[in-house]
């Protein structure tokens, strides 16, 4: 998969004809053979964008305010990038006449091992949903609808018992070093002012205690249901190496299970689950 | 003639911690000004007992209840939470309930997934004229977080039960 | 003072690293979730003193706790009874393995931080009931750059015992202070012969000689440093910080990062004050009461952190506070690497 040519020649006529302030792109890290997002302000600086299978960022995360405010901006979208992207439009993070939005019928990305990334093996759309000019070719509309693939890691997990699982995710917390990088990859996390990190003593967890670690990624991966696109933005950004994955997976395959919602984000204007409600939703948990 | 046979209470997710004796579990309940609110006060108007262990406040309505405060909740004095609201239909805010009961789920099953007993969060249905049900559901969610033990995981610095 | 030297080889340094967990309190790197991070340990199995440079946390946390209780108070008729929390489970007697030089070498400038305007005595006391066992680095990493700073790598003073792995096959242990002198005794040293420093002082500096050769990065510091010194305004910060995401990740790794935040947890009357990591590429690192920031910009953010690194410190305390160890660059979700940050920028003035 490389397209770097194609997107090069795009971005270099986008500035020319003068439709866009800033192009949003992957470029070589200048040490190993992986891949930087990088914001490219002028047409002179358009031969450092790349594309290829080693291009992973979710580089809709540059769309939040206090990256690209009030600019119009080029930007390069993968399947459950555009995903995402589709999610901010809906919830009118960023205008879509500001966008020139190049869609990759994507063949899955690569860890920095090379080896295909996890949610790349199991992911179920990966053709750009909303773009200005698709690059690849998008597979053909399936008639039967692509069943759910269970996360394999959710089931193993689920079928350890209740004081393995306590175990297990204590350590997780125990690693975790509150340094937020998960929320500011996320690109669906632009709340101005986390709600956990007020200021008000008796709410706010500012201290990297483990308590704190379990209010933060619960809460984080709570607000972020049915709106997560599963782009591990957040796993690759974590220090520690956190499986994160695993909180949103767990909620993504209840949401699935229980609610038969389409994956977030795939078609424009759709909120994801907690905006909507059914009169079948499963009730029997509810005394 | 039954033998006295005093089991050591432990909790459940961590069974190493054992409750100190005569242990009371303190459950959070969360009730929805319209119909349960309303509700556990007719159980009181009416004279029927129910456990002192619960501990209500008041929200507008059910789907007032992010996640966040069941979170707070239990890694505070909480052994265990009951939110409650009114029947899918009836919501004083029309469509309430129903954007409440599939956060409801997702949250329960997710703190399962990370190690709790699924019991430690429990939800119902009690509307304003139910106040014997609202009896009727505070026993049980006793008894329930009675068998568990108490809460040992992440609680905040001051709730750390010795 | 002169110090002793020993020589032994692989085995004798695993006995030694052996004795030293069985009699002392030690921490070392261990292995979770890929990443090395020095805990406690009581086997030598749990842990890998020779631990990968890129896989490595640093040992700050043990000298700056990410999050540490500094009191208690209850609020009284009478006013607020403050109170000392329980003893500090890290200021007792330890050991460290495994500690690279750049970690180390970030201490040096710590302490002259805790030792400026504010005495921080939790900070002496780790300080002064640690030993730390270094072992010199034989190949540098991609992002590291230690040697290319102001500093002597070859000739540190913040560590107590230094470990090398000579070219010969043998390996040096030598003491570098009083401290690690009076450790390098028996039962330790039956696993090591002395050696004079005529034979061994050679051939750890073939190692080092061998170490500095294999850099990938290289700067001239002295320069970079005058430069950076005389460009506060240059518009080429905009163009270096364009991907930064802000988020706290550098910081916290980083070994000589030392920025904190206070914040209480509270429940009706009592409370206890922690002091954790914050960040100063935090958007809200700068926020005032009131409202006004004076750092609301990403670029205004890095321009902070490289002139702090390479630029403050060295005017202040005589030392880069920067010791080039790369674990910004490794932990950066976007790769920024400050080498290339603080070139870039000198190099456009």
């Amino acid at each position: 998969m490389n397209y770097t040519k194609q997107i090069q020649e795009i971005a270099a006529k986008l500035f020319a004809e003068g439709k866009i302030d800033v192009f949003v792109g992957y470029r070589m890290n200048g040490f190993d053979e992986n891949q930087v997002p990088v914001l490219v302000n002028t047409a002179d600086d358009v031969s450092k964008l790349v594309f290829t299978d080693k291009s992973v960022f979710n580089l809709v995360n540059y769309l939040k305010n206090e990256h690209t405010r009030r600019k119009r901006v080029g930007i390069v979208v993968k399947g459950c990038d555009s995903r995402s992207l589709n999610l901010m439009l809906t919830e009118s993070q960023v205008k879509r006449e500001n966008l020139y939005v190049i869609g990759i019928a994507c063949e899955g990305v690569t860890d920095d091992s090379g080896q295909k990334m996890q949610n790349c093996v199991d992911c179920m759309v990966p053709d750009a949903v909303v773009f200005d000019e698709m690059l690849g070719t998008p597979a053909p509309p399936q008639n039967v609808p692509v069943s759910y693939k269970m996360n394999a890691d959710i089931a193993s997990l689920a079928a350890m018992p209740l004081t393995g699982r306590a175990a297990y995710f204590e350590e997780v917390f125990e690693n975790c070093i509150r340094c937020n990088a998960c929320r500011h990859s996320c690109p669906l996390c632009y709340c101005a002012k986390c709600c956990i990190d007020q200021e008000t003593a008796t709410l706010y967890n500012g201290a990297n205690t483990t308590s704190a670690a379990f209010h933060a990624l619960m809460t984080w991966s709570l607000h972020l249901a049915g709106r997560c696109v599963d782009c591990r933005n957040c796993e690759k950004a974590c220090p520690s190496h956190l499986p994160l994955h695993l909180l949103h997976k767990q909620n993504e395959s209840v949401i699935y299970e229980n609610f038969q919602e389409h994956l977030a984000g795939v078609i424009p204007g759709d909120r994801g689950a907690f905006y909507k409600y059914s009169m079948k939703d499963p009730d029997d948990f509810i005394m | 003639m039954e033998a006295e046979v005093k089991d050591q209470l432990v909790s459940i997710e961590k069974p190493g911690l054992i409750a100190p004796p005569n242990w009371e579990p303190v459950i959070m309940g969360i009730l929805c000004n319209w119909c349960s609110y309303a509700g556990s006060d007719l159980t009181g108007t009416s004279r029927i007992q129910y456990p002192p262990n619960i501990r209500i406040i008041r929200v507008p309505c059910s789907s007032r209840v992010d996640p966040w405060f069941l979170i707070k909740s239990l890694q505070t004095t909480a052994d265990g939470v009951l939110v409650s609201g009114c029947h899918p239909g009836d919501c004083h805010y029309i469509s309430g309930n129903y954007y409440a009961r599939r956060r409801f789920l997702v949250t329960k099953k997710l703190l399962n997934f990370v190690g709790f007993h699924e019991n430690r969060i429990q939800f119902s249905w009690v509307s304003a004229a139910e106040g014997p049900k609202f009896a009727k559901v505070v026993n049980k969610v006793t008894e329930d977080i009675k068998k568990l033990g108490p809460l040992h995981l992440y609680k905040k610095e001051n709730f750390e039960k010795k | 003072m002169s110090f002793s030297t020993f020589v032994t080889d692989k085995a004798g340094l695993q006995k030694i690293y052996e004795a030293i967990v069985a009699s002392h309190e030690t921490y070392a790197p261990v292995e979770k979730f890929g990443k090395f991070d020095f805990k406690r340990v009581t086997t030598l199995a749990e842990c890998d003193p020779d631990s990968p440079i890129s896989k490595t946390q640093s040992i700050k946390p043990l000298f700056f706790p990410r999050s540490a209780k500094v009191m208690k108070y209850v609020a009284t008729s009478a006013g607020t009874d403050v109170s000392e929390v329980d003893e500090d489970p890290l200021a007792s007697k330890r050991v460290i393995l495994g500690v690279k030089h750049c970690d180390a070498r970030s201490l040096q400038v710590l302490d002259k931080v805790y030792n400026w305007d504010f005495i921080d005595t939790d900070y002496q006391k780790r300080r002064t009931n640690t030993l730390i066992i270094s072992t010199r680095c034989d190949k540098a990493d991609t992002h590291c750059f230690c040697t290319s700073l102001d500093y002597d790598v070859e000739k540190l003073d913040a560590l107590d015992i230094l470990v090398v792995n000579g070219l010969d096959g043998k390996i040096y242990l030598k003491a570098r202070t009083a401290k690690g002198e009076e450790f390098l005794t028996e039962p330790l040293t039956r696993h090591a012969s002395p050696v004079t420093e005529e034979i061994a002082n050679p051939e750890m500096s073939r190692q080092y000689a061998a170490f500095d050769g294999s850099f990938r990065l290289k700067m001239n510091y002295a320069e970079v440093n005058a430069r950076l010194s005389k460009i506060f305004d240059t518009p080429e910060f905009e163009n270096v910080s364009g991907n930064c995401i802000s988020c706290n990740t550098c910081a916290f790794v980083c070994p000589s990062c030392h920025c904190f935040k206070i914040s209480d947890e509270k429940v009706r009357d009592t409370g206890v004050r922690y002091k954790s990591y914050d960040s100063c590429n935090n958007g809200y690192f700068t926020l005032m009461a009131g409202g006004h920031n004076p750092r609301p910009a990403k670029y205004r953010r890095w321009r902070q952190r490289a002139m702090h690194k390479f630029v403050y410190y060295k005017e202040r305390f005589g030392e880069n506070l920067c010791v080039g160890c790369g674990k910004c660059t490794i932990a950066c979700p976007v790769n920024i690497s400050i080498f290339e940050v603080v070139n870039q920028v000198a190099a456009n003035v």
